[in-house]
C-alpha cells in the first residue's frame, strides 16, 4: 500500500509530499489511485514530473562503460561536459570510432580533450612575439622608463600580501577581514587539496605591510587575525595617509627589499582595502609593479582556469590551464551584473603580482588568536624628502558615525527646545543615559535652525543624529518625540517604532495622530519627571506605564 | 584649452514654452539646437495659473509651432471669464468676455507637468534632426565667456558648451539673465507671486457644478476684501478632472503687510463664495508658487547681450495687467521671434546682429507694447501716489461716490473689459482692494452659501505632499538677522510665523545674554520660487539638475 492516497489530500499539501518520494513503484501506484479517484489533472501532472526526474536520475551514465551507441550526440556532449579525465575521454573516442564513427560525437569528444589537457599541435602559429620597442618605436612608453615592462616572465613569485590600512593607530575593520580571508586562501592553497605549497612544496605565507607612525605596535595583532609575517615601516612622517611615500614604500617592499625570509622576485597576490586611501594606494602600487587591479572585488578565491585566448597561450587555438589565479568577482553596472576578473601572465610579459581590492564589509572579520606566532620585520630605509613635497596643512576627524538604528530607545528631540536649547539637548541626554540602550535623535528642524549651543552639548548637534526622510530611519522598541510637530518627512523616519510617546505643547500637533502615547505639556518639565521615573523603575515599562494615565 | 569644448550652434536654456518655441522654430530653420532643461523631465520645475491663450495678432502661437498642442497638451478650452468682485459676504460679477476674447484664437487651460513634457518631446524628435537634442538632468549655471564676450554656458553636469546663439528661457529666476547683468531680484515691487493648488474633481462633477457641457471650460477672477488689504487677486480654472485655484499678489505688498501666501489662498478656497463649487469636498493635488515678473515694470527693453536673448520670464515678458494675465502666449512669440532673428541675421551674414534684430522685432511685432504699455508709465506718477490713492478712496466712500458707481455699474463692467483702460490700472490698493469692494458694496448681491466650508491641508501637509532632494542647500542666507532677512519667514510660501517646517524660521537666540533676533533656513522643503531673492538677503541659485522640488502637475 502506498504510504499517501493522493485522494485524501489537496493539492497544496501533494508538493511537498510527492516531491519526497524517491520510490518509483510506489509513484506509479499514486498515480493510478488518483486517476481511479479524482482524476485531478495537476496532481497527476505532479506525479508524472516525480516520476520523470527519478526516471532521468536513474539514467545517469557512466562514461567509462557506457554503450555509445545508445547515446544521441546531444547526450554525448552533455556527458562529456562533466569527465575531466583525459584517459576516460580518449577511451570514448576510441570507442566512438570503432562504433558508429559520428563525426559530430567526435568532435565533442575531442574538444572536450583540448579544453581539458591543452593542445599540443594546435591549429595556429605561435605567435610572432616583437618586443614593444619595435611594434611602436614611435612612442617613448612603454619602455622609456618602465623596466619592469616586458620581459621578466619566468620570474619566481610567493606569498599573499595583504594591505592593512590603519586609522588612528587602530587597524581598521576591513583590515581584519582580509587578514582573515587570505588565510583561509593561503590555508586551502598549502594544503594537500590545494597546491600543496608554491612550486617547490613550500608553504606560502600571509604577509600583512603596515606603513604609518607607530604601527609595529599592530603587527600582533595582524598576526593573531592570521598573518604569518608582519612587515612594517615606521616614521613620523607617515602618520598620515600621502600618496607618493606610501606608494613608493609599498613597491620597494615588494620588489627590492632585501631580506633572508624572501627571495623571490615580487608577491603573488597583493590585496588591497577599497577604502578611500586603498583605492588611490591599490591603483598606484599596481601600477607602478606594471601588473592589473580588480578594485572592489566582493569575493576572493584561488582556482585554476583554462584559458585561450591566444594573447595569453602564445597560440591561436590553444587552451592552457593556468594555476593558481586569483579569482576576483566584482560588481559591475551598480551590482545588477557581477564579473570575475583574472590577471594572468603573457608569454613575454608577467602579471605579478595578481591585485585586487576588497569592498570593506565583503568577508566577515575572524575571531583573533592571540596564540597565533608569526615573524615581524622592520623595512628600514631612508625616505628621501621628495616623496614629501606634498604636505598636510590641515586634517579634520570626522565623527565617528552615530548609528541610531538597533536601540531600544530613541529619544528624539524637536524645535520644542527653541526657547533655551542648550537646556533641551541636556534633558534630552540625560533621558538617554537612564536607560541602559538608548540614543539621541533629533529632527531636521534642529539641525538647520540658528541655535547657538554651549561647547559641552555642541557636539550632539549634528546631521548624524537626523531623523526622518533625508536622515536615519529608526524602529526602536520606544520613541519618545519631545518638541517634535511631526511632519511627514520626520514620521517615515520612525513611524514603525514600537511605541512612541509624544510630548508637545500643541495638543493639535500632526504627531499625535500617530503616537501611542501623548503627554500634552512643556519638555522642559515632563522631560526630568520622565527621567525619574525612568530611573526608579529602571526600565522601558516604566514610562510606558508612568504615560499610560 | 577652450578649444576643446563642445560647440552647438545654437543652444537653449530651458524647456518650458518659450524654450520649446525658440528651439522648434531653430530646428526648423535647420539650426543645429540643443535644448538644456534642469528639471527631472521638462515641466517638472514649471508652474503657471494656468491659462495658455494664442492671440490672433500673434506672429507665433503655440500650436503653429506644435501642431497638436490642443489635443495634446492641454486640458480644455475656456470660453466663460468672470470676475468677482467681494465685500463681505456680497459679490458682484461682471462679465469679461469681452477682454477674454479680444484678440483671442483660442485659450486653453493647462497644467504645466503635462504640457511641457509633451512639448519636450516634440522639440527633441526636431531638433535632433539638426544633430542636437534636448537634455534633461542637466542646469546651467552661467555664461561662459571668452575676453569679456559670452561664447557659451557654464553647467553643473557638463563641461562647458560654446554655440552661437544662446536662448535664455530658464524662467523667471534667469540665472543666465542675471549673470549677464540683465536682471535682478532688487525690488519687491517688480514682481508678482502667485500661489496655486491644483484640486482634484471628477469630470462630471466640475461640468454639473460649473454649469459647463463637455469641451469648454470656465475661468474665474477673484477681487476685492477676502485678502484684507494685500493687493491681488485670485483665480479658479476648470481642467479635465482638477480645478487650478490659486492666488497672486504683488510681492511688496505681500512683504509689508507680512502676509502668509498660503492663508491668502486659504482665504480664497473657504470663501463662501466657493461653496458653490468645492462643495465641502477638498482634495488638494498640488501646492505649487512662483514669482511672477510685473512686465510692467521689468520687461526688458532690449532682453539681449552679445549672443544671448533672453525670452519669457527670464526676460520679464509676463503681462499682468488687472484681469489679463498673459505669460505663456508672449514667450511662445518671443521665442519663435529669437529664433527668427537669428537666422535673419545669419542670412545676413552676421549672427552676432541676432540679439538686435530680435528687440526690433519684439516691438515691431507689438509684443513690446503689450507688455510695457506707455499709457502706463505715463499715468503711473500720479495714480499711484498716495495723494491721488487718498482722494480716490474719499470719493469711493462718499456717497457721490457709491451713487456714481451705481449710475456706472455697466460702465465699471465695460472699463474691466478694455485692454486700454486695463493698460493704465495703477498698482495701488485701490484699483486691487478697494475698488472691487466698493463694486460689490454697492451693486453686489449676497452670496447664497451652498454645502460646507472646506478644510484646505496644513502648509507642513502640503509640503509633505512635495518630494525633496536639494543636495547641497542652494541658497545661502547672507544676513541672517530678522531684520535683513526676516519678511522671508512670512513671505516665503514654504514658511511661516511659529512653523518649524518650512524654510524660514523666525528664532530668538540667547548669547552672552544678549538676546538675537535671528532666521534660520533650512533649503529642504524649497519650492524655487525666487521670493526669498527678493524679500531676504540671500545668494540664490537653482539646484542641481535634476534635484529639488518635482512637481507632478503644475
Amino acid at each position: 500500500m502506498v504510504e499517501i492516497d493522493p485522494t485524501d489530500h489537496e493539492i497544496a499539501e501533494l508538493g511537498p509530499k510527492v516531491n519526497g518520494i524517491d520510490d518509483a513503484d510506489e509513484l506509479r501506484e499514486m498515480l493510478d489511485l488518483e486517476a481511479a479517484g479524482e482524476d485531478r489533472a495537476p496532481v497527476k501532472t505532479l506525479i508524472e514530473s516525480r516520476l520523470e526526474k527519478l526516471e532521468a536520475d536513474d539514467e545517469e551514465v557512466d562514461p567509462e562503460t557506457v554503450d555509445l551507441t545508445e547515446l544521441s550526440i546531444a547526450d554525448v556532449a552533455n556527458m562529456v561536459r562533466g569527465v575531466d579525465d583525459g584517459d576516460v575521454l580518449r577511451d570514448l573516442l576510441e570507442r566512438e570510432k570503432a562504433g558508429e564513427n559520428r563525426t559530430g560525437a567526435i568532435t565533442q569528444i575531442e574538444n572536450r580533450i583540448e579544453s581539458v589537457e591543452g593542445t599540443d599541435e594546435g591549429d595556429g602559429e605561435a605567435v610572432e612575439y616583437v618586443p614593444p620597442e619595435e611594434k611602436h618605436p614611435d612612442l617613448d612608453h612603454p619602455t622609456a622608463d618602465k623596466q619592469y615592462v616586458e620581459g621578466v616572465s619566468g620570474e619566481t613569485y610567493r606569498d599573499m600580501w595583504v594591505y592593512c590600512e590603519t586609522q588612528q593607530g587602530e587597524l581598521i575593520e576591513v583590515s581584519k577581514e582580509m587578514l582573515g580571508r587570505a588565510r583561509e586562501m593561503m590555508d586551502e592553497y598549502n594544503s594537500e587539496d590545494g597546491y600543496g605549497g608554491d612550486e617547490e612544496g613550500n608553504p606560502e605565507d600571509v604577509v600583512a605591510v603596515l606603513i604609518g607612525d607607530g604601527v609595529d605596535e599592530l603587527a600582533e595583532e595582524a598576526i593573531a587575525y592570521g598573518a604569518d609575517r608582519v612587515v612594517y615601516h615606521n616614521d613620523p612622517r607617515l602618520e598620515r595617509f600621502r600618496h607618493k611615500p606610501y606608494t613608493e614604500l609599498y613597491v620597494h617592499m615588494c620588489r627590492d627589499f632585501e631580506a633572508e625570509w624572501r627571495d623571490y622576485h615580487e608577491p603573488r597576490y597583493n590585496v588591497f582595502p577599497a577604502t578611500n586611501n586603498g583605492r588611490d594606494l591599490s591603483a598606484l602600487v599596481q601600477g607602478e609593479l606594471d601588473s592589473g587591479l580588480a578594485s572592489d572585488c566582493s569575493d576572493l578565491y584561488i582556482d585554476d582556469a583554462m584559458i585561450s585566448n591566444p594573447a595569453k597561450t602564445g597560440k591561436p587555438g590553444d587552451s592552457v590551464e593556468f594555476e593558481r589565479v586569483l579569482h576576483m568577482p566584482r560588481p559591475d553596472f551598480s551590482g545588477f551584473e557581477y564579473s570575475t576578473i583574472l590577471c594572468i601572465d603573457k608569454p613575454h610579459r608577467d602579471f605579478h603580482p595578481q591585485g585586487a581590492s576588497v569592498i570593506p564589509g565583503a568577508f566577515e572579520a575572524p575571531d583573533p588568536d592571540p596564540e597565533r606566532e608569526g615573524e615581524v620585520v622592520e623595512h628600514d630605509i631612508d625616505l628621501p624628502d621628495e616623496w614629501f613635497q606634498v604636505e598636510i596643512v590641515d586634517h579634520d576627524t570626522l565623527s565617528g558615525g552615530v548609528d541610531l538604528t538597533g536601540r531600544e530607545v530613541i529619544v528624539a528631540l524637536g524645535r520644542g527646545i527653541g526657547e533655551d536649547p542648550t537646556r533641551g539637548i541636556e534633558l534630552g541626554v540625560e533621558l538617554v543615559d537612564a536607560f541602559d540602550d538608548a540614543d539621541l535623535g533629533l529632527s531636521r528642524g534642529v539641525i538647520t535652525a540658528s541655535y547657538v549651543f554651549d561647547g559641552h552639548v555642541e557636539d550632539y548637534v549634528t546631521e548624524e543624529r537626523q531623523i526622518g526622510e533625508s536622515g536615519q530611519a529608526v524602529e526602536p522598541d520606544v520613541y519618545i518625540a519631545a518638541g517634535i510637530s511631526g511632519a511627514v518627512q520626520h514620521k517615515v523616519g520612525m513611524d514603525d517604532s514600537e511605541v512612541i510617546i509624544a510630548i508637545n505643547e500643541d495638543p493639535d500637533a500632526d504627531i499625535r495622530d500617530f503616537s501611542d502615547y501623548y503627554i500634552e505639556g512643556n519638555l522642559f518639565e515632563v522631560l526630568p519627571r520622565l527621567t525619574e521615573a525612568v530611573e526608579q523603575g529602571g526600565s522601558i515599562e516604566a514610562v510606558t506605564g508612568a504615560s499610560d494615565d | 584649452m577652450t578649444d576643446e569644448y563642445e560647440h552647438y550652434e545654437a543652444i537653449v536654456v530651458g524647456a518650458g514654452p518659450g524654450g520649446a518655441a525658440a528651439a522648434a522654430a531653430l530646428a526648423r530653420q535647420g539650426v543645429e539646437t540643443l535644448v538644456l532643461e534642469r528639471g527631472v523631465d521638462a515641466g517638472s520645475k514649471n508652474v503657471s495659473g494656468g491659462l495658455i491663450y494664442a492671440e490672433e495678432s500673434a506672429p507665433y502661437t503655440i500650436d503653429d509651432l506644435f501642431p497638436a498642442f490642443r489635443e495634446e497638451a492641454a486640458e480644455r478650452p475656456i470660453d466663460e471669464y468672470l470676475i468677482h468682485n467681494i465685500a463681505g459676504d456680497k459679490v458682484k460679477t461682471f462679465d469679461l468676455d469681452r477682454i477674454h476674447h479680444h484678440d483671442t484664437d483660442w485659450c486653453d487651460a493647462v497644467l504645466r507637468r503635462r504640457m511641457d513634457s509633451w512639448l519636450a518631446e516634440r522639440v527633441h524628435e526636431l531638433t535632433r534632426e539638426t544633430g542636437g537634442g534636448l537634455l534633461t538632468e542637466v542646469r546651467v549655471n552661467g555664461l561662459l565667456r571668452e575676453d569679456g564676450e559670452i561664447v557659451g554656458v557654464t553647467c553643473d553636469e557638463l563641461d562647458p558648451i560654446k554655440a552661437d546663439l544662446i536662448v535664455a528661457a530658464d524662467g523667471v529666476n534667469s540665472e543666465l539673465a542675471r549673470d549677464a547683468g540683465l536682471m535682478n531680484w532688487d525690488e519687491p515691487e517688480d514682481w508678482f507671486q502667485g500661489v496655486k493648488a491644483v484640486v482634484e474633481m471628477e469630470p462630471e462633477v466640475i461640468d454639473e457644478r460649473f454649469g459647463l457641457d463637455g469641451e469648454p471650460g470656465a475661468a474665474h477672477l477673484f477681487s476685492g476684501d477676502l485678502f484684507e488689504t494685500v493687493r491681488g487677486g485670485g483665480f479658479l480654472y476648470t481642467n479635465t478632472d482638477s480645478l487650478s485655484i490659486g492666488t497672486v499678489f504683488h510681492l511688496d505688498s505681500l512683504a509689508a503687510e507680512r502676509a502668509e501666501p498660503h492663508e491668502l489662498l486659504n482665504a480664497l478656497l473657504t470663501h463662501p463664495l466657493l461653496d458653490q463649487w468645492l462643495q465641502g469636498e477638498y482634495e488638494e493635488r498640488e501646492y505649487a508658487a512662483k514669482l511672477v515678473p510685473d512686465s510692467k515694470k521689468v520687461a526688458h527693453p532690449s532682453p539681449h547681450q552679445g549672443r544671448l536673448l533672453l525670452v519669457g520670464d527670464a526676460g520679464g515678458q509676463m503681462q499682468a495687467q488687472g484681469p489679463i494675465i498673459k505669460g505663456m502666449n508672449h514667450a511662445v512669440t518671443a521665442g519663435g521671434l529669437a529664433a527668427e532673428a537669428y537666422a535673419d541675421a545669419k542670412t545676413r551674414g552676421d549672427p552676432a546682429k541676432a540679439g538686435e534684430l530680435y528687440e526690433r522685432k519684439l516691438n515691431s511685432e507689438g509684443v513690446m507694447d503689450q507688455l510695457r504699455p506707455s499709457r502706463y508709465r505715463a499715468t503711473r506718477a500720479i495714480s499711484e501716489s498716495g495723494v491721488v490713492t487718498g482722494v480716490g478712496s474719499t470719493l469711493l466712500n462718499s456717497p457721490v461716490g457709491s451713487a456714481g458707481l451705481k449710475a456706472l455699474g455697466g460702465v465699471a463692467e465695460r472699463a474691466f473689459n478694455s485692454p486700454f483702460l486695463l493698460g493704465m490700472v495703477p498698482d495701488s490698493r485701490m484699483s486691487y482692494v478697494e475698488i472691487p469692494i466698493r463694486i460689490a458694496e454697492v451693486l453686489g448681491e449676497p452670496i447664497e452659501g451652498e454645502g460646507g466650508t472646506i478644510e484646505p491641508p496644513k502648509l507642513a501637509d502640503r509640503i509633505g505632499d512635495l518630494t525633496y532632494d536639494v543636495g547641497d542647500p542652494h541658497i545661502e542666507l547672507i544676513d541672517d538677522s530678522y531684520a535683513a532677512s526676516g519678511t522671508a519667514v512670512t513671505a516665503c510660501p514654504v514658511s511661516a510665523e511659529g512653523f518649524g517646517g518650512g524654510c524660514y524660521r523666525d528664532e530668538r537666540v540667547k548669547t552672552n545674554g544678549e538676546e538675537k533676533h535671528l532666521v534660520s533656513l533650512d533649503t529642504q522643503p524649497c519650492i524655487e520660487c525666487g521670493t526669498c531673492a527678493v524679500v531676504a538677503d540671500t545668494h540664490w541659485e537653482h539646484p542641481s539638475g535634476g534635484k529639488g522640488v518635482e512637481y507632478k502637475r503644475g
